[in-house]
């Protein structure tokens, strides 16, 4: 079944390492030790249980032959596109439609959509014969189904996972970059400026990249003036608004926050974090965390643990290990040939890199507080099983390559 | 590597690149700021609590208010010494190791929260153990609030700590572990008008919890104060019905506004101090309020009783709006009794009324004629009738957990005795308010107020209006339901009639219920029960100027005969009335302070918040601004 020389285990055994790292750190993070009092929540166990049950979908994945997996895509995602549409009749939480509850167990159908959204658009801008601009039309057209309606649910930060899976895949198509950056490169500039080092990287990177796509020196220039203007007009702008206005606008882009909640947890998570220093207080010794400052640290603010306890040599070795697994995935990018498989890996491939980015960076107060989970690490049943069913997908198919290598 | 893999490759090296950087500059570069500001300060959200509305009478006079109290706080998190903790909580506050143990966990994962250990610490017990406060910086004393409950009574209710089922019940409601929640009567029943909306602000405090001033970039959220209940009591009445009541005798006094509905007085004996349950309360005084007399059981709504001939209005009503008697139908003769079957039924007077009418029956009070009568009410007619007079259900008075009573059904006696069961016998008995029929005294004054109000049925309610930060009126808060009691105005005229003969024949058996001033109106009753040899005493009647003035309804649990003991109270309080009616009716304004200061709903304007804004920076020393 498993092809010893296609298949690739050290993706599997990276993803096994994160996991594991994960029941470890949700281990610590629920458990409080007052004076002689210690005591743990449950959840780690019940994520070892999630993990076992996540396995065993690999294993079926793998097992499943291809083409059933071919066909089963399109009825999926039209199927996921209902229960999206489902999901805005729920009763709202917190001023949400995001969750259906069966049973004490939430469904968010937006967590499967990412998958799901990653494979059609992946199909249909990998066929052959079409034109560039074809190609973009139809990644938007696919794309903008399931984003329009996460965006009436509403969740804004959970859209912004998809348009960076859809620019990936454009990558990975081989449509010419420069219309990709010129594109998306106001947008990135507005985020970069968040921080000074950020916008000199982004911008590094423009005017490389613009290069390489044998521009004209005119338009490098112009492109560039354009978004270091937006980068520069942007702080400017945002200190200008009241405190209540910006309030409303990140209440806009994600409602479930609280005004007052949002700031104070990543002011404990930097200090959570920032305490930690070089070698951590250790094992279940975080103070901060033992004061239950953060109220849900075993799941968006695991990395605060992590932080803490083992300090900045634990979190260096967290982010090698979860670089070495993106490294993996990059270089598997290039093992395929099939351009939809190629596609949809790169897709996979940015939205699990996007999520690691956004999630440590809210931890250590890089980008605003936005409900997204760090991949394999945070708990959560769900979240955990449509991240390795999408390791999974890969895994098939660089298992179900062809012969040319 | 294909060109997508190298933007891939770059990508990914910036991202985490910028990881890296920012974590060394957090954890190496910045670690020991950041050390020494998790050792020593912390940064949390504080609860600024709502101040609780309190209760008036109906001219403002005080029933409930808030006064300060000291209350001891822990932060479980900072216990440095936890045997040492135990010895001294259990030595000074009797505060068990259990429960201190059980404290803790219960909030293990919230331990940086204060938690509300003893609440309303006497100032003296304050003042020996604060020297020692210093050996447990876990502990502090906060200065909040607690109730003062002006007088006895059964209708303010009282507050208390929110135990975890409460907690678990009103879990969206934003109440936090050291709430305070209404338990019983009107602080249970408008617990979301009293209570307010509680603040938010993000303070910076220092390892004793001290507060360093008000986070920058962090909210504040004013508190919504709870808006403050006017009563339809009135302070005057009330205490006179308390006082007014005999004493060593169980029962209640119900006096109601019969234009309005309003109760004017409210009285349950005996009586309890809510104040009590503003400390720790000690076994002996929980002996004292479990004691066999309930002094906790409000007898006006909460506990059901045969009302005996107070009921009979209801049979004669019946009869006349199905045309079975008229107004001077005379039926059965009295000889002291009545034959039912193979039952000899007694009328309470041995010698006999001769045949009577049904103002004569009401006048007299004679049984017989309502025995008579019942043998032509079918039972499920008669249940239904009842229950549309608004006896034995509930009345829905803005209390909690008031009694439905009981009215028995062809199918209750078939369940209960078999199929065979002659229901005639029984009915006979509930023709005169015995047997299984159960009434509350706040029904049974609904009742008279209505016959008072021409047959329109009140809602009887406590509050009037709100003030403080919004002033409704009660018909605002919940609409006061008003009904037409199924009377024509003919009927009403022969019960009035009946009621009037009552208190004013040479032959009425409440002739001392004469007012000067007014015309009083009334019905006894004796209700014989299985709880005592003494009957029930009850007396409901209403007195009229040139309209309809008041209803009161005076119950005696085994007290004995309704015309001996309970007309006379209920006499006192007509008269009470009539002598203070001018100071009882005067309309009261609504006084400067209880005012709005704005109009409801309170809006931000964005004017507010930037000059609350910068009133708030000024208090911010500058050094936390860069520090975190």
């Amino acid at each position: 079944m498993i092809s010893r020389k296609k298949f690739d285990f050290a993706l599997l055994a990276l993803m096994g390492a994160l996991i594991t790292l994960g029941c470890v750190a949700i281990y610590t993070a629920s458990t409080t030790v007052i004076s002689e009092h210690v005591s743990t929540q449950n959840f780690w166990w019940k994520q070892i249980v999630f993990a076992g049950f996540a396995f065993a979908v690999i294993a079926l994945i793998l097992k499943l032959p291809m083409p059933i997996f071919d066909i089963l895509i399109l009825p999926a995602f039209l199927a996921n596109i209902l229960l999206l549409i489902l999901v805005l009749f729920t009763p709202p939480v917190n001023g949400a439609h995001r969750w259906f509850s069966v049973g004490g167990i939430n469904i968010q159908p937006s967590e499967s959509a990412k998958l799901l959204t990653i494979l059609m658009v992946a199909r249909y801008i990998s066929k052959e014969n079409l034109s560039d601009y074809r190609r973009m039309a139809y990644g938007f057209g696919i794309l903008i189904v399931p984003v329009l309606l996460i965006m009436i649910e509403p969740d804004f930060g959970t859209t912004l996972v998809f348009w960076v899976a859809l620019l990936a895949m454009f990558i990975a198509a081989d449509i010419p970059l420069f219309y990709i950056l010129l594109i998306i490169s106001p947008i990135i500039s507005v985020v970069a400026s968040l921080h000074w080092l950020g916008l000199l990287l982004w911008m590094a990177i423009l005017v490389f990249l613009l290069m390489r796509a044998h521009l004209s020196w005119v338009a490098i220039t112009v492109s560039a003036i354009v978004n270091i203007f937006i980068a520069m007009i942007m702080p400017v702008f945002w200190m200008s608004l009241k405190s209540y206005q910006q309030n409303r606008i990140m209440t806009f882009l994600d409602p479930t926050r609280d005004p007052l909640g949002a700031g104070y947890q990543i002011i404990q998570s930097k200090i959570a974090i920032g305490s930690g220093a070089l070698s951590g207080k250790g094992w279940l010794q975080g103070t901060q965390k033992n004061m239950n400052f953060l109220p849900e640290h075993h799941t968006d603010f695991i990395f605060s643990v992590v932080g803490e306890e083992f300090g900045f040599l634990g979190s260096f070795l967290l982010l090698v290990l979860f670089f070495a697994f993106f490294a993996r995935l990059i270089r598997d990018v290039g093992k395929l040939k099939v351009p939809e498989r190629k596609v949809a890996t790169s897709g996979i491939m940015a939205y699990l890199m996007f999520q690691t980015f956004i999630n440590i960076g809210m931890n250590i107060g890089l980008v605003p507080a936005t409900g997204i989970p760090l991949p394999f690490i945070s708990y959560g049943g769900s979240n955990l099983l449509v991240n390795t069913v999408s390791v999974a997908v890969v895994l098939k198919f660089l298992n179900e390559r062809g012969f040319m290598k | 590597m294909t060109k997508a893999q190298r933007v891939f490759f770059y990508v990914s090296i910036a991202l985490f690149g910028i990881l890296l950087i920012s974590l060394f500059q957090l954890q190496v570069i910045q670690g020991e700021h950041y050390q020494r500001v998790a050792e020593s300060n912390f940064v949390r959200i504080r609860r600024l609590t709502a101040t609780r509305g309190e209760i008036y009478d109906q001219k403002y006079r005080p029933i409930v208010q808030n006064i300060p109290a000291h209350n001891l706080y822990l932060t479980a998190s900072t216990i440095q010494d936890l045997p040492a903790l135990t010895r001294f909580l259990e030595l000074h506050f009797e505060f068990s190791p259990q429960e201190l143990d059980n404290a803790i966990l219960r909030h293990r994962f919230r331990s940086y929260e204060e938690i509300l250990l003893v609440d309303n610490v006497a100032f003296e017990k304050m003042l020996s153990v604060s020297e020692y406060l210093s050996h447990f910086p876990e502990l502090s004393f906060r200065v909040d609030s607690t109730r003062k409950y002006h007088y006895s009574n059964h209708f303010t209710g009282y507050v208390g700590r929110i135990n975890e089922r409460e907690y678990e019940q009103h879990r969206d409601e934003d109440y936090s572990i050291n709430s305070y929640i209404g338990k019983t009567g009107l602080e249970r029943y408008y617990e979301v008008l009293l209570r307010g909306k509680d603040g938010r602000e993000i303070v910076q405090v220092d390892a004793r919890g001290r507060s360093l001033g008000l986070f920058k970039e962090g909210g504040y959220q004013d508190p919504l104060h709870g808006l403050s209940l006017v009563l339809t009591i009135d302070n005057d009445l009330q205490d006179f019905a308390m006082r007014v009541f005999p004493d060593g005798i169980k029962g209640a006094i119900v006096v109601s506004d019969v234009r309005t509905g309003g109760i004017l007085a409210y009285v349950s004996k005996p009586e309890y101090d809510p104040n009590l349950f503003m400390r720790r309360i000690s076994p002996e005084i929980w002996e004292g309020l479990n004691n066999p007399n309930k002094p906790m059981l409000d007898r006006v709504i909460h506990a059901t009783y045969p009302p005996g001939s107070v009921f009979k209005p209801i049979t004669v009503g019946l009869g006349l709006q199905k045309d079975i008697v008229q107004r001077d139908t005379r039926l059965s003769s009295c000889t002291g009794g009545f034959q039912v079957g193979n039952r000899w039924f007694r009328c309470w007077d041995h010698d006999g009324h001769g045949r009577t009418n049904a103002v004569e029956a009401l006048m007299v009070s004679c049984d017989v004629y309502y025995y008579d009568l019942s043998l032509s009410l079918p039972l499920d007619e008669f249940k239904a009738y009842t229950l549309e007079s608004h006896l034995a259900v509930k009345t829905g008075i803005d209390l909690p957990n008031e009694r439905n009573g009981f009215f028995p059904d062809t199918q209750w006696y078939r369940q209960t005795f078999g199929q065979n069961i002659s229901i005639q016998g029984h009915k006979v008995n509930l023709s005169i308010g015995q047997g299984e029929i159960l009434s509350s005294p706040i029904q049974l004054n609904a009742y008279y107020a209505a016959i008072a109000n021409d047959g329109v049925w009140i809602q009887p309610h406590l509050l009037k209006q709100t003030v403080g930060r919004g002033i409704l009126t009660r018909d605002e808060v919940d609409k006061v339901e008003r009904r037409r009691l199924p009377f024509s105005n003919e009927d009403l005229r022969t019960i009035q009639d009946g009621l009037y003969a009552v208190c004013n024949a040479p032959k009425g058996t409440a002739r001392s219920v004469q007012v000067p001033g007014a015309t009083s109106f009334g019905k006894t009753g004796s209700a014989e029960n299985s709880m005592g040899s003494m009957t029930h005493a009850w007396f409901c009647g209403y007195i009229v100027t040139d309209k309809p003035e008041i209803a009161v309804t005076v119950f005696m649990e085994n007290a004995g005969g309704g015309g001996s003991m309970a007309a006379p109270v209920a006499r006192q309080i007509f008269d009470y009335y009539m002598g203070n009616i001018e100071d009882i009716r005067r309309p009261a304004p609504v006084p400067a302070q209880f005012r709005p200061e704005q109009p409801l709903p309170q809006e931000d304007t964005p004017e507010e918040i930037s000059e609350a804004e910068e009133s708030m920076e000024e208090i911010i020393p500058e050094e936390d601004e860069q520090e975190l």
